[in-house]
């Protein structure tokens, strides 16, 4: 234990730091910004452990070059997905979501007289994110929302995710995002815990959706915009295709698709419009 | 010719001018067989000009390797001619507009802020397309919205309206500024390039950067035109209203589609991404131009 404490942790120098960076987002679609080396280092010091590896050089050799690349890479990948998730998290997504996309898709269903919205979150963890989407369609439609048919849908692979997101009970740290204004407006207050309200509850559905059940996915039909945000990381390129080809064929014409905010689909789709918006990228279904 | 529009150019008479061996230099650097000795000749005639363009070269933005460069002569030998004539321009406009107007302070600063992120970005897609602009690409990019700065500086209360006004509508900017003043940031920026003698494909580039089709230097003031673009995108944004864009689209990528370069290649995810990175380059830049010229407006 005391040798496992006292091994040290070598500095990885900005040139490796930009291979290693480089081989990530080949590999992932995920893009560490120089500001994130200190992230990277400390992920990929615990990899370095693992492998018994003096320094990240090698690391990179051993990624480059071993034959026992690919299942390091797993390794690697899992070590570097954030398993944290909160409420208005990558608040510039959030806001290109509220201020320019829902107002674009509101107008066009009073427009075609279907007032109807249909979102997916999908790989929801622990509700963080569907809540998060009722929360952004209930301010923008204000009192109007009553006459909107609503269906937040969101899936999960874990059955405890979709439990704690069931319970809807959220601590302080997971809503410092959230202006105070908002916490007041759709929150329960019970000491140092947090409960949705029920008005923005009964607007998602938290279901078990596994990705791999292409025939269960293919069912997910007509959505306005779907949040997938760090979950490509899990498939592997080929997978990563099939996968997002379906998440277009269940947008709407006009939808859109949210990744990760340093995710990338260069090399994976052709078939969406990117979208900048201020701070934030989106896929757009023509 | 719209009486507005005479009042704004009778008003900038009295604008700065650039110092005489800056105009000299931008002068020689027309001429297609100037020579290295004659260019650095001209630069040392202006002692704080060559002192502020080696501390620009040997800052960390510049700097290659570990060697600091002492003379303009090895300057242009290590970074080309065109990098150093660059400079040279960019410095001479700084050191008249940087940071002269107190009551616009922060107007100025995010100003300056858009203005090297767009000079940044340029030179990353430079590279990336292998466009080789040698520095024309960065400078172009610091300069393309020089027609803000006096607009803000002379006309600042109308400027200001006009920025509103481009929020409020959510229409581009030079619409609104045509409405309230009668003329674009693009006009005021060509009158005064033209002014300074700089270089034609500024001239250019403050012209057309918002219709790059139309410029001379096509494929410069589109890259410019692009970087522009994605600056705002990215938030580095001065004033006015940013609405979401498809890249692909914009005049500024059909231009240089047609021009032929591989844009199909080109990973606009990944730029985006990597202009997080630049910003911090963009303090950097900034910090290192504004301590070379000390000494504001002298003219």
């Amino acid at each position: 234990m005391a040798d496992y404490l006292a091994f040290p942790v070598p500095q990885m120098t900005d040139e490796t730091f930009w291979l290693l960076r480089d081989f990530v987002y080949e590999h992932s679609g995920i893009y560490f910004a120089d500001n994130k080396k200190p992230q990277l280092e400390n992920r990929l010091g615990l990899r370095l452990r693992a492998n018994n590896l003096p320094d990240f050089d090698k690391y990179y050799y051993l990624l480059k070059y071993d034959p026992q690349a690919a299942r390091e890479l797993r390794a690697l990948f899992d070590s570097v997905t954030t398993n944290e998730t909160s409420f208005f998290r990558s608040p510039p997504q959030i806001q290109a979501f509220q201020e320019k996309v829902l107002p674009e898709i509101i107008e066009r269903r009073v427009a075609d007289g279907g007032r109807t919205l249909r979102l997916w979150s999908a790989g929801c963890s622990t509700g963080d994110e569907p809540y998060t989407m009722g929360i952004v369609v209930r301010e923008v439609l204000k009192e109007a929302v009553v006459g909107w048919d609503i269906r937040i849908f969101a899936s999960d692979i874990s059955e405890k995710a979709l439990k704690s997101a069931r319970s809807a009970q959220y601590s302080e740290y997971t809503l410092r995002s959230v202006p105070p204004e908002i916490k007041r407006k759709y929150f329960t207050q019970s000491g140092s815990q947090y409960t949705v309200n029920e008005e923005i509850r009964s607007l998602v559905d938290l279901q078990y959706l596994n990705f791999n059940d292409a025939a269960r996915v293919r069912l997910m039909k007509g959505f306005d915009v779907i949040f997938c945000r760090n979950v490509l990381i899990y498939f592997d390129d080929e997978a990563k295709k099939r996968f997002v080809a379906q998440l277009y064929d269940n947008l709407n014409p006009g939808g859109y698709l949210f990744i990760g905010h340093s995710e990338s689909l260069h090399n994976i789709s052709r078939a969406f419009k990117l979208v900048h918006f201020p701070g934030a990228l989106g896929y757009k279904k023509e | 010719m719209d009486e507005a529009v005479l009042d704004v150019i009778r008003n900038i008479q009295d604008l700065p001018t650039l110092p005489s061996v800056a105009m000299e230099v931008m002068t020689l650097a027309k001429a297609p067989d100037v020579s290295i000795r004659e260019i650095s000749e001209c630069i040392y005639r202006d002692p704080p000009l060559a002192t502020k363009v080696l501390r620009v070269a040997n800052s960390t933005f510049y700097r290659r390797g570990s060697q600091e460069i002492e003379t303009l002569h090895r300057a242009i030998l290590m970074m080309g001619l065109g990098e150093v004539i660059g400079i040279t321009t960019s410095v001479s406009v700084l050191s008249l507009l940087g940071a002269r107007d107190s009551r616009g302070a922060s107007m100025r600063a995010s100003f300056w802020n858009h203005c090297v992120a767009t000079g940044l970005i340029a030179r990353r897609i430079d590279r990336k397309l292998g466009m080789k602009s040698q520095g024309r690409d960065f400078v172009g990019g610091l300069l393309h919205d020089i027609g803000k700065i006096i607009l803000d500086g002379y006309f600042h209360d109308r400027f200001e309206q006009a920025c509103e006004l481009s929020s409020r509508r959510r229409c581009p900017l030079h619409l609104a500024e045509q409405e309230v003043l009668g003329t674009t940031h693009m006009e005021v920026g060509h009158y005064l390039t033209r002014k300074w003698n700089l270089p034609p494909y500024l001239v250019d580039i403050t012209l057309h950067h918002h219709h790059p089709d139309k410029a001379q230097f096509r494929d410069l003031t589109a890259l410019v035109s692009m970087a522009d673009l994605l600056a705002k995108a990215r938030d580095l944004s001065c004033c006015g209203d940013t609405p979401p864009f498809v890249l692909k689209d914009q005049e500024a990528w059909e231009t240089l589609v047609k021009l032929g370069y591989p844009m199909d290649g080109l990973d606009v995810e990944r730029i985006t991404f990597e202009i997080e990175d630049i910003a911090q380059e963009v303090e950097a830049y900034i910090t290192t131009a504004s301590e070379a010229a000390p000494e504001a407006a002298h003219g």
